[in-house]
C-alpha cells in the first residue's frame, strides 16, 4: 500500500527540526524554498531547495514536476572540459538558461528511491552532501566516482 | 601497556579531513614497509659481500646498523636521485685507528665496488662520508653505508666517522665523533605510542601497499612479505617528521648545490617536543613550532643553531649546516610558510581541489594528487556502496540532525541520475 505524501507543513517542520540553519520561504500553499549551507567536506556551500506538492501521477512531460530541486548558489558550479568524466558538469538536468545554476540529479527516478511521502530532511539533504562531496573529487581528479547514470539522449530513446 | 598511551581525540570536521590527507600524503612520501623489508635484505647481502673472500675487509665488520631515518622508521624519498630512497647505514669496521679518513673510505669502497663483472661492481660511489650502492631496479633504493671506527669499547657505539672528499687536500679531512645507536635510542624511549593513531596509520599504510604498490625487486634477493602491520606502526611524532622532510626536501629542490637542513636535526627537535596521544595535525604544528622557535633564538644571538646528539655531546648534528645566518634564515622562512599553509588547510574554507594544491605546495604534486584521488574514490564507494565507511565523515554546519541519529545515521541509499550534455557550446 503506497503511503501518503506529506504535506508541505511536515516537510518545512522536518527541515527546521534536523537542518536549523536552512530558512525557509513558502511562496504559495504548495511551494516551499529553502536556503542554507552544507558542508561535504570542508568548504561550505548555499544550495536552495526547490519543491512544490504536485497532485495526481507523475506526468513524463514534466519530469521535474514534483520533485525537491537542489541548486547550488554559491560558490557556483565550475564547468570543465578538460576531464576524463562527465564534461561540463556531473548528473545535473542541465538547464541551458545558466548552466551553473542545474539541478542536481540526486536519485534515479526509474528505482523509485523518492517520493512525496518521503522527508526531504532525511533523503534530498543528505543526497546533495553526497553529491557536493563526488563533485570536489570530481574537480580534483577529473573522474566521478559517485555512479549513477544518465537518462538516454532523446535520438537514442527514439530509435 | 606503556602508561604514556593516551586516545586519538575526534578532530572536527575540517581538521578531520586534513587530518587524514596529511595521514594519505605521509604514506606516500615514505619507505613502504615492504621496501623496509627489502632494505635490510640488502644491507644484510652487502656485508656478506664484504666479508666475502678476497674481500680486502674479510673479518673486519664488527657489526653493521642502520642508523638515522632508518633505523627510527623516518626514511622517505630522497629530495636528489630521482626521488628514491636513501638507507643509511654504518658498517662499523675493525681496522688500524692510524689509517687516515680517506684510507678507511676507499677500503670500503674498494671492498664493494669489487672485481669487473662483480655483483656491485660500476653501482657504487665513493661519497665524502660513506659509500653508496645503487639499485637499478624498480625500488629506487640507494643504501649510504658509512664505516665507523668504535672508540670506547665500554661505550657501545661510541665511535669516529671519516670525512674525506676526494678533491680536497688531506689536511682538510677529519674524523668526527657520533653514536647514532645511542641518538636512535632516545628516538625510541622519547617517542610516545598513539596507540589509536598507529592502528589508524599501519591499517592506512597497509590498504595503501596492497593496493598500488607493485614492488620489482632484483634476483638476488629473497621475495619479501608484502606488509607487516607492526612495521607500518608508527607514532604521530614520527609521521610528523617525515612530513617535515617531505617539505624540506620540495622548498629546496629548485635551490641547486645549497645544503638543507639535517634530517637528524630535525628528528632531534622533533622529539624534543613529542607528546603522547596527538594528532598528526598537532604533532607537525608544535614540531614546526619549536623548529622556528630554536632557529630564532639562535638567530636573535647572530649564532648559528647549534644542536647536538643528547646522549653524546661531541656529536654535532649542525656541523655541516646551516654554513652562515643567511642560510639558517632561509629555512626559517621556509618554516613559517609552512606554518601558514597549515593554519590555511584546516581553516574550513578550501575546496578539495584547492587542497590538492596545497598539500602539492607543501609535499610535492605526487602524493598529493594521489592522497586526493584516494580520498575521492573512498568517498564515492562509500555513496555507492553504504556499507563502506567513508574518511572523514560529513555533515551540515548545523548540528548533527535528529532523524540521522534515530535512523543511525544513514538516509536511504539512492543513485545518481541526469540528464546528458545536450550539445558543446558554439564556438
Amino acid at each position: 500500500m503506497a503511503r501518503p505524501p506529506k504535506t508541505l507543513s511536515e516537510q518545512i517542520r522536518a527541515m527546521a527540526r534536523d537542518w536549523p540553519a536552512f530558512e525557509a520561504v513558502q511562496f504559495s500553499p504548495r511551494h516551499v524554498t529553502w536556503c542554507g549551507p552544507l558542508t561535504p567536506l570542508a568548504r561550505p556551500y548555499m544550495v536552495t531547495i526547490d519543491y512544490t506538492l504536485v497532485s495526481g501521477t507523475a506526468r513524463p512531460e514534466e519530469p521535474l514536476a514534483g520533485i525537491p530541486l537542489v541548486r547550488v548558489l554559491s560558490p557556483c558550479l565550475e564547468q570543465n572540459w578538460n576531464v576524463l568524466e562527465e564534461a561540463p558538469l556531473p548528473h545535473v538536468y542541465f538547464d541551458s538558461a545558466d548552466i551553473s545554476r542545474s539541478a542536481l540529479c540526486l536519485f534515479d527516478p526509474a528505482m523509485g528511491q523518492w517520493s512525496p511521502a518521503d522527508l526531504i530532511a532525511f533523503t534530498t539533504i543528505y543526497w546533495a552532501l553526497d553529491w557536493l562531496q563526488c563533485y570536489e573529487g570530481w574537480q580534483a581528479t577529473g573522474r566521478w566516482f559517485g555512479g549513477g547514470r544518465h537518462a538516454p539522449r532523446l535520438e537514442q530513446a527514439q530509435s | 601497556m606503556n602508561s604514556r598511551v593516551l586516545r586519538y581525540a575526534p578532530l572536527p570536521q575540517a581538521l578531520a579531513l586534513a587530518e587524514d590527507l596529511l595521514i594519505r600524503t605521509a604514506i606516500r612520501i615514505e619507505l613502504p614497509p615492504s621496501l623496509h623489508e627489502l632494505a635490510v635484505r640488502r644491507f644484510e647481502a652487502v656485508r656478506t659481500y664484504i666479508e666475502r673472500d678476497g674481500s680486502p675487509l674479510k673479518d673486519r665488520v664488527r657489526i653493521f646498523y642502520p642508523q638515522g631515518s632508518m633505523a627510527i622508521r623516518a626514511t622517505i624519498r630522497s629530495r636528489k636521485r630521482s626521488d628514491g630512497y636513501d638507507i643509511d647505514i654504518v658498517a662499523e669496521l675493525i681496522l688500524d685507528p692510524r689509517l687516515t679518513p680517506a684510507q678507511i673510505l676507499d677500503l670500503l669502497f674498494v671492498a664493494i665496488n669489487g672485481e669487473p663483472g662483480s655483483r656491485y661492481h660500476g653501482k657504487v660511489k665513493r661519497q665524502s662520508r660513506c659509500v653508496t650502492v645503487e639499485y637499478d631496479d624498480d625500488s629506487r633504493m640507494h643504501l649510504d653505508i658509512t664505516p665507523s671506527l668504535l672508540i670506547a669499547h665500554d661505550d657501545p657505539r661510541l665511535s669516529q666517522i671519516f670525512h674525506a672528499k676526494p678533491e680536497e687536500p688531506a689536511h682538510q679531512h677529519r674524523r668526527l665523533i657520533m653514536n647514532s645507536n645511542a641518538f636512535v635510542e632516545h628516538v625510541r624511549a622519547a617517542t610516545p605510542i598513539d596507540l589509536e593513531f598507529r592502528q589508524r596509520y599501519a591499517k592506512e599504510a597497509k590498504r595503501y601497499e596492497e593496493r598500488f604498490l607493485r614492488i620489482r625487486a632484483d634476483a638476488d634477493v629473497v621475495p619479501v612479505p608484502s606488509h607487516s602491520t607492526i612495521e607500518g606502526g608508527k607514532s604521530a611524532s614520527i609521521v610528523a617528521l617525515q612530513l617535515l622532510k617531505s617539505n624540506r626536501n620540495e622548498r629546496y629542490r629548485s635551490r641547486k648545490g645549497v645544503r638543507m637542513p639535517p634530517s637528524v636535526m630535525l628528528s632531534r627537535l622533533v622529539i624534543d617536543v613529542a607528546r603522547p596521544g596527538s594528532s598528526l595535525l598537532e604533532a607537525l604544528a608544535r614540531s614546526c613550532q619549536h623548529i622556528i622557535d630554536t632557529l630564532q633564538a639562535a638567530e636573535a644571538l647572530g649564532q648559528c643553531v647549534d644542536i647536538r646528539n643528547p646522549r653524546c655531546e661531541h656529536d654535532r648534528f649542525t656541523d655541516r649546516w646551516p654554513e652562515d645566518l643567511r642560510a639558517q634564515r632561509i629555512y626559517i622562512e621556509d618554516l613559517l610558510l609552512l606554518r601558514q599553509q597549515l593554519h590555511v588547510l584546516t581553516n574550513g574554507q578550501l575546496s578539495l581541489p584547492e587542497m590538492r594544491d596545497l598539500l602539492a605546495q607543501m609535499f610535492g604534486e605526487g602524493p598529493a594528487q594521489s592522497a586526493i584521488e584516494d580520498i575521492a574514490e573512498l568517498h564515492g564507494l562509500a555513496i555507492q556502496r553504504p556499507a563502506i565507511a567513508a574518511p572523514a565523515r560529513i555533515s551540515s554546519i548545523a548540528a548533527v540532525p535528529t532523524s540521522a541519529r534515530i535512523s543511525g545515521g544513514r538516509a536511504p541509499s539512492h543513485s545518481f541520475y541526469g540528464t546528458p550534455w545536450p550539445g558543446r557550446p558554439k564556438r
